[in-house]
C-alpha cells in the first residue's frame, strides 16, 4: 500500500521515515542478546531483505513484521528441562523475555530451521508452534506455500495452478516439478522437510567451549562479578584439560536485566589453561564491564583454542633464551602488556638481512620465536659503524660543504648549526633492487638504483650524528646541485 | 666544573677506612643501610649490587657497583658548550652499558613515542652491550601506561632489568617504581632525554653528555665514543672529595670495553700528547 492510500484511509496516521540501518543494529541487538540460549544465532537473511523493501515501501512497522532470527538449539535446551520438556521450556523463556521487553514477536520450534521458520510465520494455533520431533511434515501440510521462503514470481505460479498449502506439493512427482520451478522449490520443501541439510551460518564464530552462569538475583558489584567469573573460569579449564588444549582467546559476556549484552576479550600469546594467570588478565579488563542495573547471566567462551602442550616448546636453536622466556613468567608478563597497551606495542626484535639500515630489524609478536644467540651480534659484525638511535623517517638537513664529495663541514639541523670536526666515510649503501618498492612496484630494468653515502660525523661539542646524501654529487641544469642531506641517526 | 683524578678518589677512600674518627660515622651509615635493604636482598637472592667495571666508579658506589634493587636515573646532560644536546645518543650507550652488566633474563625496555620524529633504539648498535634477543620493547602512548608497564616487569621474575625511556618526573611513580625494584630486586632504569627535576628516591642519578672523541693523529676521522660522566646523586655510596664527581670514560668498540680515560688537564691536552708521542715515534 502506498503512503498516500494509507494517508487517505487513515487521515491521522502517524508516519514515520524508515531507518533500515537502525532496524539492521537493533536486530544485532536482538540476536546478541540470543546468544544466551545457544552460540548458534543466525539473522534471517529472507527477514533482512524484507525490511528493507518494506521500509522503501513504507509498510507500517520498523521490520513489517518480516525480520526474523534463527536459533540452532541444539544440546541447549537441557538447561531447562530433559527433552521436549526443555524444549518447550526454551521457547515459553524466549518469548516471555521478549515480550518483557516490549517486543512482539513468535518464535516456533522443529527439527529444521525451514519448517520453524514457516510455522512462526504461518502457523494459525499457538499449539502447533511447537512441533514435536519428526513431527515437521504433518505439521507443514496444512501452511501456505509461502512458508517455503520461495520468490513471489514462484509463488504465484503455484497460486494459480491450485497448489495453495505445502501439502499439495507432497504428492507432486518431482521431476516436472523441478522442469518447471528449478531446483529451488524442491530445495526449499526438502530442507523444511529434513531430508536435506540446511547449514545455517552464525552470525559470530560459534566457540568450541563455553560455559554459563545464571543468577537467580541479579548482581551487580565487581566482587561478584569477579567471583563468578572465576567460578567460570575454573569450569572452563577443566573443559580445557579434557580436551587436552589451552586457550588462546576468552570472552566474557554479561547479560544485563535490561536486556544489553556486555563483552569484553583477552588473549594470551601461546595456549594457557592456568586458571590464577588467566584469572589475573581478566581483573585488568572486568573493570571495564559496566553491569548496569544488574547482571542475570554470565557466558566464558573460547573462541581460539589450541592444543596444549604442557609446557613452552624448546625451541632448538635458542633453547635456554626460550626456556626462560616460558618458565620465568614473561610471556605472561606480555600478555598482560598486551591486554592494556595493544598487542602492536609489545614486540621484540628480530634480525633481517638486509643492507638497508631502516630494516635490519623487525619488530614480531612475543610468541614467535626470538632470534638465534648471537645472531644480532654476528649481523652487527657485518656493518660498519652505526648509531645508537635510527630516526624513523630521515629528516632533511641543511649541508656546507667546501668539496662536494668531502663529508660536509656545517651542518642545519632543526634551526642549528652543527660545525663539524671529525668524519668518517662515506660508505654507500645501494638500494635492493631485487626487492619491491614500497608502492608494490619493481624498480625498472636497467637503471643505476638509488644509493646512499653514509657519513659518521661529530660536531664540535662531541655530538655524533650519522647523516647520508642520497645519491652522488652532480649538479643539475640550473646550477643546483641535485642530491639532498638527511639526518638518519644519533651515535653513540 | 672541578676536575679530580680517579686515583684521588681512591686515596681518600683509603684515609677514611684507616682514620678512626672518621670510621664511625661510616660504620653507622653501613649499618643502617644494610638494615634497611637487608630484606629485599635476602629475597630476591641475586647479587646485592653489580660492577661498573670502571674501578675508579665502583669504588664509590655502594656494595661497589650498581644496586640491583634500586631506580637509576640517567640524563643526557648539555653538551661542554652549555648548549642543550641535541640528542640522547650517548646517554643510551650508557644505559646499554648497565643493562648488559645485570644479570641473564629478559631486559624490559618500555618507551613513549614521539610521533614522526621518533627515534627508536637500533638493535644491532646494542648488541655489543648485550644480546638484543633477551629485549622485550613495550610502546606506551601516556606516562601512566608506561610507569605501569615498569612497574609491571619488576614484579616478573623472569626480568633481568627494565628500562624507561620518558621526560616525566612523576614523583610518585617514581617513588613506585623505586619500591618495586627494592622488593624484587631487579633494576629500574629511567632514560632522559633531556635533564629533568630529581627524583628523590632514585639510588644514584647520572648525566652523560657525549665529549670529544679522540682522532688517529694525522687524520679527522671520528675516534672512539667518549662520555662526560656525572655521577649527580650516589644515594647509599661512599662521599666523594668532589661535589660532583665526573669521569670521561670512553667506549672502545672493538674491544667491547669502557674505560676511564685519565685528564690531567682541562679540554684535549691528553689529544695534544698523544699527537707529540706519535709524532716523536714517527720521527724515531
Amino acid at each position: 500500500m502506498r503512503l498516500a492510500d494509507a494517508r487517505a484511509l487513515v487521515p491521522d496516521l502517524v508516519t514515520t521515515p524508515g531507518d533500515p540501518q537502525a532496524d539492521q543494529r537493533l536486530i544485532e541487538t536482538i540476536a546478541g542478546w540470543c546468544d544466551r540460549y545457544t552460540p548458534w544465532v543466525a539473522i534471517d537473511p529472507l527477514g533482512g531483505a524484507l525490511a528493507e523493501e518494506g521500509s522503501e515501501a513504507c509498510s507500517a512497522g520498523g521490520f513489517g513484521g518480516d525480520a526474523g532470527l534463527l536459533l540452532d538449539v541444539t544440546g541447549c535446551a537441557h538447561l531447562f528441562g530433559h527433552d521436549e520438556a526443555g524444549e518447550r521450556a526454551l521457547l515459553a523463556d524466549l518469548v516471555a523475555r521478549l515480550t518483557r521487553h516490549d517486543f512482539t514477536c513468535r518464535a516456533a520450534m522443529a527439527d529444521t530451521a525451514g519448517a520453524a521458520w514457516a510455522l512462526a510465520r504461518y502457523a494459525e494455533r499457538q499449539a502447533d508452534l511447537f512441533c514435536p520431533r519428526h513431527g515437521q511434515r504433518d505439521a507443514l501440510a496444512s501452511l501456505p506455500v509461502e512458508g517455503l521462503r520461495l520468490e513471489a514470481p514462484i509463488l504465484e505460479t503455484f497460486v494459480k495452478l491450485g497448489l495453495r498449502r505445502i501439502g499439495d506439493l507432497y504428492p507432486m512427482p518431482r521431476a516436472p516439478l523441478a522442469r518447471r520451478f528449478g531446483d529451488l522449490p524442491l530445495t526449499r520443501l526438502d530442507q523444511a522437510l529434513g531430508a536435506r541439510d540446511e547449514v545455517l551460518e552464525p552470525r559470530r564464530a560459534v566457540p568450541a567451549f563455553r560455559t554459563r552462569l545464571s543468577f537467580v538475583e541479579p548482581i551487580g558489584r565487581p566482587e561478584d562479578i569477579a567471583a563468578a567469573t572465576s567460578r567460570l573460569l575454573a569450569a572452563l579449564c577443566r573443559q580445557f584439560e579434557q580436551a587436552g588444549v589451552g586457550a588462546r582467546k576468552l570472552e566474557i559476556a554479561l547479560y544485563r536485566v535490561d536486556g544489553s549484552v556486555d563483552r569484553t576479550a583477552i588473549g594470551t600469546s601461546r595456549p594457557n589453561r592456568d586458571n590464577p594467570k588467566l584469572m589475573k588478565l581478566f581483573e585488568e579488563k572486568l573493570g571495564e564491564l559496566d553491569p548496569g542495573f544488574g547482571v542475570e547471566l554470565m557466558i566464558l567462551a573460547a573462541p581460539e583454542v589450541e592444543a596444549w602442550s604442557g609446557t613452552q616448546d624448546v625451541l632448538p636453536e635458542a633453547g635456554a633464551l626460550a626456556l626462560s622466556l616460558g618458565a620465568d613468567g614473561t610471556i605472561d608478563l606480555a600478555d598482560r602488556l598486551a591486554l592494556r597497551l595493544g598487542a602492536e606495542n609489545v614486540v621484540r626484535l628480530l634480525p633481517r638481512d638486509s643492507h638497508l639500515p631502516e630494516r635490519v630489524q623487525v619488530s614480531v609478536a612475543v610468541s614467535s620465536q626470538p632470534a638465534a644467540d648471537g645472531a644480532w651480534r654476528r649481523l652487527a659484525g657485518l656493518k660498519g659503524a652505526r648509531p645508537t638511535r635510527l630516526l624513523q623517517r630521515p629528516e632533511p638537513v641543511e649541508v656546507t660543504a667546501f668539496v662536494p664529495d668531502d663529508p660536509p663541514s656545517v651542518f642545519h639541523w632543526r634551526r642549528h648549526a652543527h660545525r663539524i670536526v671529525r668524519a668518517d666515510g662515506p660508505e654507500r649503501i645501494a638500494d635492493e633492487w631485487w626487492r619491491p618498492r614500497p608502492d608494490g612496484s619493481r624498480p625498472p630494468a636497467n637503471t643505476v638504483p638509488p644509493v646512499r653515502d653514509y657519513y659518521r660525523v661529530e660536531d664540535d661539542d662531541g655530538g655524533r650524528f650519522w647523516l647520508f646524501r642520497d645519491g652522488p654529487y652532480k649538479l643539475a641544469a640550473n646550477g643546483q646541485p641535485t642530491a639532498r642531506w638527511f639526518l638518519h641517526g644519533f651515535c653513540a | 666544573m672541578p676536575v679530580i683524578s680517579p686515583s684521588a678518589f681512591a686515596s681518600s677512600d683509603r684515609r677514611a677506612a684507616n682514620d678512626p674518627a672518621a670510621s664511625v660515622p661510616t660504620a653507622l651509615r653501613e649499618k643502617v643501610r644494610r638494615l634497611e635493604r637487608a630484606n629485599s636482598v635476602r629475597r630476591s637472592g641475586k647479587a646485592a649490587a653489580v660492577p661498573l667495571g670502571l674501578p675508579a666508579i665502583d669504588a664509590l658506589l655502594p656494595e661497589g657497583g650498581l644496586l640491583t634493587g634500586a631506580l637509576h636515573e640517567i640524563e643526557a646532560g648539555p653538551c661542554p658548550s652549555g648548549r642543550v644536546a641535541p640528542h640522547d645518543g650517548a646517554a643510551l650507550g650508557f644505559a646499554a652499558h648497565l643493562l648488559g652488566r645485570f644479570g641473564p633474563g629478559t631486559i624490559l625496555w618500555c618507551r613513549r613515542t614521539i610521533g614522526r620524529f621518533d627515534a627508536p633504539p637500533y638493535a644491532p648498535t646494542l648488541s655489543p652491550w648485550f644480546d638484543p634477543a633477551r629485549l622485550l620493547m613495550v610502546t606506551a602512548h601516556r606516562d601512566e601506561d608506561l610507569f605501569w608497564a615498569m612497574e609491571e616487569g619488576l614484579r616478573c621474575p623472569g626480568i633481568a632489568a627494565v628500562l624507561g625511556e620518558t621526560r616525566a618526573a612523576d614523583p610518585t611513580a617514581g617513588r613506585r617504581l623505586s619500591l618495586a625494584a627494592e622488593k624484587n630486586g631487579v633494576p629500574a632504569l629511567l632514560l632522559r632525554a633531556q635533564p629533568a627535576p630529581p627524583q628523590s628516591v632514585c639510588a644514584t642519578r647520572w648525566r652523560i653528555a657525549s665529549a670529544p672523541s679522540c682522532s688517529t693523529p694525522g687524520l679527522k676521522d671520528v675516534g672512539a665514543a667518549r662520555w662526560r660522566l656525572e655521577l649527580r646523586r650516589n644515594r647509599f655510596g661512599a662521599p666523594s672529595i668532589a661535589e660532583i664527581p665526573s669521569w670521561l670514560v670512553e667506549w672502545n668498540d672493538e674491544t667491547h670495553c669502557l674505560a676511564v680515560v685519565p685528564e690531567t688537564l682541562h679540554g684535549s691536552s691528553g689529544q695534544f700528547f698523544e699527537e707529540r708521542l706519535f709524532e716523536e715515534r714517527l720521527v724515531s
